[in-house]
């Protein structure tokens, strides 16, 4: 490992003032002691990129943006991630061969393809070399995010089975929630909901990406996304009746936000 | 009409009149060879007489034949030539007509004039003519005959190779197999034929997957800047300090963004299917695929307080699962959005075909333009306007067929499984 790494100080050391280097060594550093998820993101379209960026720092991921082959395959040959962010179609080669080369040097990295290619037989390929989901664009960020968060419960690393967020607790094995300690029954689109919600703690949740989220995209068509409310309205219902807060609130003209500190 | 049989036909027809022409041409030719001969032993006849005459002096006694026979006439003014001519002529013997050719001549003996007239029957030589022409007859109807047996037996074992050829282009498809590599035959034009047909499959080919990877790239390259515009609007959104205009807007243009997604997907799916890359041949459960997408409805149906029927026998039919999907999406959205409120959606399966019927808000549709690209019936509108003619092209994928009509102030639409 430590050639991959002169290469790559060297590689930063021109690209980019030495301070840059050190700053992200200590990062490196942090998230080996506080546990932080990392993620590297390889998405060539940069403002893409950026975007996934913003959101998924925000959401407490430390992210990391490569935007060509070539750069992607010395951070996957030079560092492990929790999770990487996968574009198919990248300068200087194929996402799919960067996954081939994960599974073959048996890296444990979670990978999520994002991709524009809708056709089925595009998903199975990406599932069957290897991928862990197959998200395809354009995405809701709420929703990439949350795929996140199921891949690394089910990995396993460092991901928690169990979700606390304020007062609630989600147990994601049993599927069930507590809201201050005691279990409170939910319909399963209520459940999945909750948990849309709280992973995407603090965030504004348009109406859209909460209707694909649980019906997928066929639904879209609907113009009056109003039949959501009954269910967002049930479940504050029922987390307010178990005593909790209630953190959901709608905001006007665009959807929902859960306020958790 | 074959080829063949028409070449065949043109070909006997020359060859009849050839033979007849050839035959009426020989007839003269033989005829006046023959009567050469026969004048030729007429006159030797007369010079034999004249020989007689001139050492003798006198007329020869005469030795007729059945055949031939020598009369003469005794004649005040001998005839200043020789006279040839051809006369009928009764045969006592035989008890017939027939013709004889004759010569006259004048000759002198013994101080008078004679006409001296030999005869000779023509019989043989009507005899050799009758041959001729039966002979003729006789190769005509072997000719025929040899063409009939050479067209049953020969000339489809001949053409085996173009009707394989034909065989193979017509299961052409160039979505699926590669470009046709027929084989080399001996015959020429066979063989110019395949090497055609083999460079023109190849063309196709090439244009046909240059054409699809163009649609394909085109419509993907497509998605990542909507994806990039929609990952914006919803960072934007995350700001606090927006104002309520200002979110309007955004989400018009994120609703724009996802309508133009859609639209390319479709219109993807579409060429897909006008490509047949989909092989209708796997069985699939049509009622399950019904009663799943029903039960994803569920909550907007009650939210909408819509009446909904479901009569579903359990069909399995030769189908595309994904196909089968889309097409049940389609149909059933298609009857979901353009419900009025509280109205009423009738789904009724059954091994001939699966119908669904909504109450109508507006009156019938135009049946003539309701599959076809864009058509809409009402102004605006939420959806891409490619729903229906996706589910045309899916039918005309799987060999079924669909079918609008309207009753009772209802929208129908029905999909026959088999015609």
């Amino acid at each position: 490992m430590p050639y991959t790494w002169h290469v790559n100080a060297r590689h930063l050391w021109v690209e980019a003032p030495p301070i840059q280097f050190y700053y992200r060594f200590i990062l490196v550093f942090c998230t080996q002691i506080a546990e932080v998820l990392k993620l590297l993101i390889i998405e060539d379209e940069r403002p893409l990129n950026q975007s996934m960026v913003d959101y998924l720092t925000a959401a407490d991921y430390v992210c990391e943006p490569v935007y060509t082959y070539n750069e992607a395959m010395q951070k996957i040959d030079g560092y492990d991630y929790d999770c990487i962010i996968l574009d198919i179609m990248l300068p200087g080669g194929s996402g799919l061969q960067l996954l081939q080369y994960l599974k073959k040097s048996r890296k444990q990295d979670a990978v999520i393809i994002i991709s524009a290619k809708n056709a089925l037989e595009d998903r199975i390929e990406g599932l069957q070399t290897g991928a862990d989901d197959y998200l395809v664009k354009p995405f809701h960020l709420p929703e990439l995010s949350v795929r996140i968060a199921a891949i690394l419960r089910r990995k396993n690393f460092n991901g928690q089975p169990v979700i606390i967020a304020g007062d609630i607790q989600i147990d994601t094995i049993g599927k069930e929630v507590l809201v201050n300690g005691a279990p409170i029954a939910l319909t399963l689109k209520e459940y999945q909901l909750l948990l849309f919600f709280v992973v995407n703690r603090n965030k504004v949740l348009s109406k859209n990406s909460i209707v694909e989220h649980l019906w997928g995209d066929d639904m879209d068509f609907v113009a009056n996304h109003d039949f959501i409310y009954t269910h967002i309205k049930n479940l504050r219902k029922k987390i307010v009746a178990a005593g909790g807060n209630d953190s959901i609130r709608s905001v006007y003209g665009v959807g929902y936000k859960m306020q958790v500190q | 009409m074959k080829l063949f049989t028409k070449y065949n036909r043109i070909n006997i027809t020359a060859t009849i009149a050839t033979f007849v022409a050839g035959s009426v041409a020989f007839y003269f030719v033989l005829n006046y060879i023959l009567l050469r001969q026969l004048d030729g032993t007429l006159k030797s006849e007369e010079q034999e007489i004249t020989e007689y005459v001139q050492s003798h002096k006198q007329l020869p006694e005469f030795q007729n034949t059945r055949r031939q026979w020598v009369t003469a006439q005794q004649v005040m003014l001998p005839m200043q030539n020789r006279h040839l001519c051809s006369k009928p002529f009764f045969n006592k013997q035989e008890d017939e007509n027939e013709q004889v050719r004759q010569l006259t001549f004048s000759i002198l003996a013994q101080g008078k004039y004679y006409n001296v007239t030999v005869s000779r029957s023509q019989a043989e030589t009507e005899d050799l003519l009758k041959l001729i022409i039966l002979v003729t007859l006789g190769v005509i109807i072997l000719i025929l005959l040899v063409n009939y047996i050479i067209n049953r037996r020969l000339i489809s074992r001949l053409w085996q190779p173009f009707y394989y050829t034909i065989d193979r282009i017509k299961n052409y498809t160039v979505a699926v197999e590669n470009p046709l590599q027929l084989p080399k035959e001996e015959i020429d034009e066979i063989a110019l034929l395949n090497e055609s047909i083999n460079q023109m499959t190849l063309h196709v080919y090439r244009d046909y997957h240059a054409l699809k990877s163009f649609t394909e790239n085109a419509s993907h390259e497509m998605q990542t800047p909507l994806a990039v515009i929609r990952s914006k609007i919803e960072i934007l959104l995350q700001h606090e300090e927006l104002k309520e205009d200002s979110i309007g807007q955004l989400l018009a243009i994120e609703n724009a963004a996802k309508k133009l997604s859609k639209l390319h997907q479709s219109l993807l799916l579409l060429s897909k299917l006008e490509n047949r890359q989909f092989i209708a041949d796997e069985l699939v459960n049509m009622r399950q695929v019904i009663l799943t997408r029903i039960d994803e409805w569920q909550d907007l149906v009650s939210s909408r307080n819509l009446v909904v029927e479901v009569q579903c026998e359990d069909v399995i039919i030769s189908f595309h699962h994904h196909l089968a999907e889309i097409l049940v999406n389609n149909i059933l959205n298609n009857a979901l959005r353009y419900t009025p409120a509280g109205g009423e959606i009738s789904i009724v399966l059954t091994a001939e075909c699966l119908r669904v019927s909504n109450t109508s808000a507006s009156g019938p549709l135009d049946k003539g333009k309701v599959f076809t690209r864009f058509y809409k019936a009402q102004a605006g509108g939420d959806g891409t306007g490619l729903g229906l003619a996706i589910i045309k092209e899916i039918c005309s994928v799987a060999g079924f067929e669909a079918a609008y009509t309207f009753e009772d102030s209802k929208h129908i639409f029905t999909i026959y499984f088999r015609q």
